[in-house]
């Protein structure tokens, strides 16, 4: 069954693929007293449903599925109501349209910019009972000037995967993805990420803020290397179909994608580059002018769990921020490194950051992809 | 016949043409306002200006994206008028009974679903696809050696495209055909002209404007192209509409420039028409 | 008089190219039938055995059901209104005289020469600016105006045909404009409007391109197709719906065609 709602043609990312879950996570944890042990200082009667703005494939409801069961279970008068955001600029063009959701989920790499515009109000952490089990350095990404603007909750990697009967590696760097040899067999995302690459790739120091002539440089790479690329994919579904039908064999990929490639029976591997991988995370944030901030806390305090971080590793491949969720999949959890929270920071990856020009970098992808 | 008042007329099209204006011309006004920044996405100052024209025609990308997405129409358009030519001139010339029935066979899948006959060449085509592991179960090729290269490529886009607008073609140039006057090719017999000579001096000029017809009615249209790219092209099948669609739908979208290639499209496709417009009546587009 | 045209031996390889070209036309179709049959996860030769299981999920997906819907509707909508539309249009530009035809006609026709690119964003761009939320309501109106054409095109011929003289004969005998459509006009033109509101509907119903660009977060059949193409397990359910979809579109599509032939016979242009 699909839940996917496509507002463009074929834009989708992080979130975009609800499987039916063979492992049926029943048995929910109740919410726990957590919430209730923190008194809130006002009590205000905080009515209608939860205003949810997220992607595509976070709003799983189903019956002993959901991510937020526990929210439910406690509010069953504010049960959430979703509306889609293809990405964070798609977010950002729905509040300017007058859009007043309480939450919405932008990715790290947006924290800096969301925090700063105006349109967000900080967490207050103690109303979140798993906090304190959140990766630590994921908790830090989502603050800025000190007050915790967005709580993390999905994660995951950019790294390479490959294919090790048909791909022999000169050496285990982000130079596999413009690798001569195996023209036509190389998947790219779609994404300005790739000039991030090319900037590792080339030895910058802050491939997320480069200079004019750094971005020249990398775009030049890349428009060099495009005749390599095979495909640009933007769901995870277009890389599987590439990737599982043969036509690709080298791909910009995440943990998850390692997954379902191994499931397949192809052998591969997941390389985390030299130059390092990136990491993402994905973070709440509360809308300012809420009306209904502590069921905002409630919720996200529903998703920080273990049981609801078990599910999602479990089902989606991706990770959850809760450093106690451990997937049953052993190979998931080798591919996310879950047992060393530092696997996401320095010195092992760079997390995702703000990039200040981001319109610039827009530009020159664009311009790499008609090139 | 006396020259009145008469309300009739724009009692009749008022209606048709408030909606085309109301929705198409606007539209495209509003399109070409952002083109030239009077109106824009995000808050802030607008100023008319040509800066994103004038970006558009110094920087080569975006050009040669758009020659490079004509070459491809040009050549499919060329190729389905060339083989679709035999195919009404059977219909139209042989005297078969069931001339009809066959241009319904031909044209039919045409009114058939886009999306799906797309989908019959994805399951055709891949690496694992019907065509490679029929070839390997039939022992012709090896599992390791696959007949690659087939999807996600310009010639898979080349293929679907042809596929999808070979019925559409045939239906103008056998309506052309059709309307020959076989005395003419009579009389050219009876003056001593072999059936060669007849149709190079005789058939082909006189449906020379159905082919023109036909050859426009696919190039115009696979010119803007994104969905078939998109979902067989690959990177190198990314196309002129591809890159508009982007600018419209992605992370970051810069509505100013779309506009501006959206435009450019649209310019150049309204030359093409005024300028081959005797090749565009009606009765060349029209069912019998 | 075929034998100034085409030799025997012309005709004959001019037929065998076109059963090749029909082969090449209908074998995807084909092979899309075969694998909806197919007892597999992804289509592929060997051919894994045979199973009605496809056809079932594909009946049993409520979301499928509701995208099936909801194109139905939109379709039905935007090609009532089209037709209409284009019966005003038709009866002006054939019975009417009036200086500025050409230039009408072209803006009416015009919808067929826009590259759907074009127009998707164009309205994209109207409905940002007057403030109007993307879904079923946009997809509408996108479809009037590119199917508005094809009704023109089909009822106009069939006005041509019908002789005036009836109409004059209404008018002498007393009835009004609106009376003489009514009873004369209306019904010979009948088949050309059911001809045209078959097209604009099965025009519609598949019509991707422009939805993609105004559906919001409502779903036409063409717009769940699209992201199902894209899920590697939704494969054999949706080649399943695409074999019932190309199989009625088919038979709508000839036996629409037939039934106008019929009709037009029987009415005949008098």
């Amino acid at each position: 069954m699909i839940d996917e709602h496509q507002a463009g043609p074929g834009r989708v990312s992080r979130g975009g693929l609800l499987k039916v879950a063979a492992a049926g996570g029943a048995g929910l944890l109740a919410a726990r007293a957590g919430v209730a042990g923190a008194a809130p200082a006002r009590r205000q009667a905080e009515s209608g449903q939860l205003q949810v703005l997220d992607w595509v494939g976070y709003e799983n409801d189903m019956p002993g599925h959901a991510m937020f069961a526990a929210y439910e279970k406690k509010y069953p008068k504010n049960k959430p109501k979703f509306t889609y955001m293809t990405n964070e600029a798609d977010a950002l063009a729905k509040f300017q349209a007058g859009l007043k959701p309480d939450i919405f989920r932008p990715y790290v790499g947006w924290t800096k910019y969301f925090a700063a515009s105006g349109l967000v109000q900080p967490w207050t952490p103690s109303l979140i009972s798993s906090f304190k089990n959140l990766n630590p350095f994921m908790v830090k990404a989502g603050q800025y000037q000190g007050k915790q603007y967005g709580i993390p909750d999905d994660w995951g990697f950019d790294a390479i995967l490959y294919r090790t009967d048909k791909v022999k590696p000169k050496a285990k760097s982000w130079g596999l993805l413009f690798d001569d040899r195996y023209s036509g067999k190389i998947a790219w995302f779609d994404d300005i990420g790739m000039l991030t690459v090319a900037g590792l790739y080339l030895g910058f120091k802050n491939p997320w803020d480069q200079s004019d002539a750094q971005l020249k440089q990398s775009q030049k790479l890349l428009i060099s290397k495009k005749h390599l690329v095979r495909i640009f994919w933007a769901g995870e579904s277009d890389l599987w179909t590439a990737f599982g039908g043969g036509d690709v064999w080298i791909a910009y990929a995440w943990p998850n994608d390692w997954v379902q490639m191994k499931k397949k029976g192809l052998p591969v591997v997941y390389m985390h580059p030299k130059e390092k991988p990136v990491a993402w995370v994905g973070m709440f944030m509360l809308l300012k002018g809420s009306s209904r901030p502590k069921l905002a806390h409630a919720y996200v305090d529903a998703w920080s769990s273990v049981k609801s971080g078990k599910w999602l590793e479990d089902n989606y491949g991706y990770g959850h921020a809760n450093v106690k969720a451990r997937p049953s999949s052993s190979d998931l959890l080798k591919a996310l490194r879950i047992a060393n929270p530092r696997a996401v920071t320095l010195p092992n990856a760079y997390l995702d950051r703000d990039i200040p020009r981001r319109a610039l970098y827009a530009k020159m992808w664009q311009e790499v992809k008609a090139s | 016949m006396r020259r009145r008042l008469d309300p009739t007329t724009p009692a009749l099209l008022g209606l048709p043409l408030v909606w085309l204006v109301a929705f198409l011309l606007v539209p495209v006004g509003i399109v070409a306002a952002y083109g030239v920044d009077v109106l824009g996405l995000g808050p802030g100052p607008h100023a008319f200006t040509f800066q994103a024209w004038s970006d558009f025609f110094h920087s080569s990308i975006y050009l040669n994206l758009f020659w490079k997405s004509v070459e491809l129409s040009l050549i499919v358009s060329a190729i389905i008028v060339v083989l679709a030519f035999p195919l009404a001139y059977y219909l139209a010339l042989s005297g078969t009974k069931r001339k009809y029935v066959l241009l319904l066979l031909l044209i039919a899948p045409f009114l058939t679903s886009y999306l799906l006959r797309v989908l019959a060449w994805k399951v055709i085509l891949g690496n694992q696809g019907v065509l490679n592991t029929f070839l390997f179960w039939t022992g012709i090729r090896s599992p390791d050696d696959p007949v690659s290269q087939l999807l996600y490529s310009r010639f898979a886009v080349m293929l679907v495209l042809a596929y999808i607008w070979l019925p559409f073609v045939a239906l103008p140039i056998f309506v052309s055909l059709e309307s020959l006057d076989r005395r003419l090719l009579e009389a050219a017999s009876d003056l001593g002209a072999s059936r060669l000579q007849a149709f190079r001096r005789v058939t082909l000029p006189l449906s020379a404007p159905g082919l023109v017809a036909a050859f426009l009615f696919v190039f115009i249209p696979t010119l803007g192209e994104f969905v078939t790219p998109s979902l067989v092209g690959g990177a190198s099948g990314y196309l002129y509409g591809n890159q508009i669609v982007d600018l419209f739908e992605t992370g970051f979208p810069d509505w100013e420039t779309g506009s501006v290639l959206a435009l450019f499209l649209l310019g150049v496709v309204a030359v093409l028409t005024l300028v081959f417009s005797r090749f565009l009546t009606p009765s060349q587009v029209a069912t019998e | 008089m075929n034998d100034v045209a085409l030799s025997r031996n012309g005709a004959r390889l001019l037929r065998a190219f076109f059963a090749l070209v029909v082969v090449f036309l209908y074998a995807p179709i084909v092979i899309l039938l075969i694998f909806s049959f197919n007892d597999s996860d992804f289509p592929s030769f060997p051919l894994s055995g045979f199973t009605l299981h496809w056809y079932y999920e594909f009946v049993t997906n409520a979301d499928l059901r509701n995208a099936l819907q909801t194109s139905a509707q939109v379709a039905a909508l935007s090609s009532a209104v089209a037709v209409a539309l284009g019966i005003l249009a038709s009866i002006a530009l054939v019975r009417q005289s009036f200086r500025a035809k050409a230039p009408v006609s072209a803006l009416l026709l015009s919808p067929l020469v826009i590259p759907l690119v074009v127009f998707g964003t164009s309205l994209l761009l109207l409905f940002h600016a007057i403030g109007m939320d993307l879904g079923v309501t946009t997809v509408v109106i996108g479809h009037i105006v590119i199917t508005l054409p094809y009704t023109i095109l089909v009822i106009m011929p069939r006005l041509q045909q019908i002789d005036v003289t009836l109409e004059e004969a209404a008018r002498d005998l007393g009835a009004g404009r609106l009376r003489t459509f009514r009873s004369i006009t209306f019904p010979l033109i009948l088949p050309a409007v059911v001809s045209a509101f078959l097209i604009a509907f099965t025009t519609s119903f598949d019509e991707y391109a422009v939805a993609s660009f105004v559906v919001g977060s409502s779903t036409t059949f063409p717009i769940y197709l699209y992201s199902a193409l894209r899920f590697p397990n939704q494969l054999p359910q949706v080649i399943a719906v695409a074999v019932v979809v190309i199989a009625v579109s088919l038979a709508v599509v000839v036996a629409a065609e037939v039934g106008r032939r019929v009709a037009e016979r029987r009415l005949g242009a008098a």
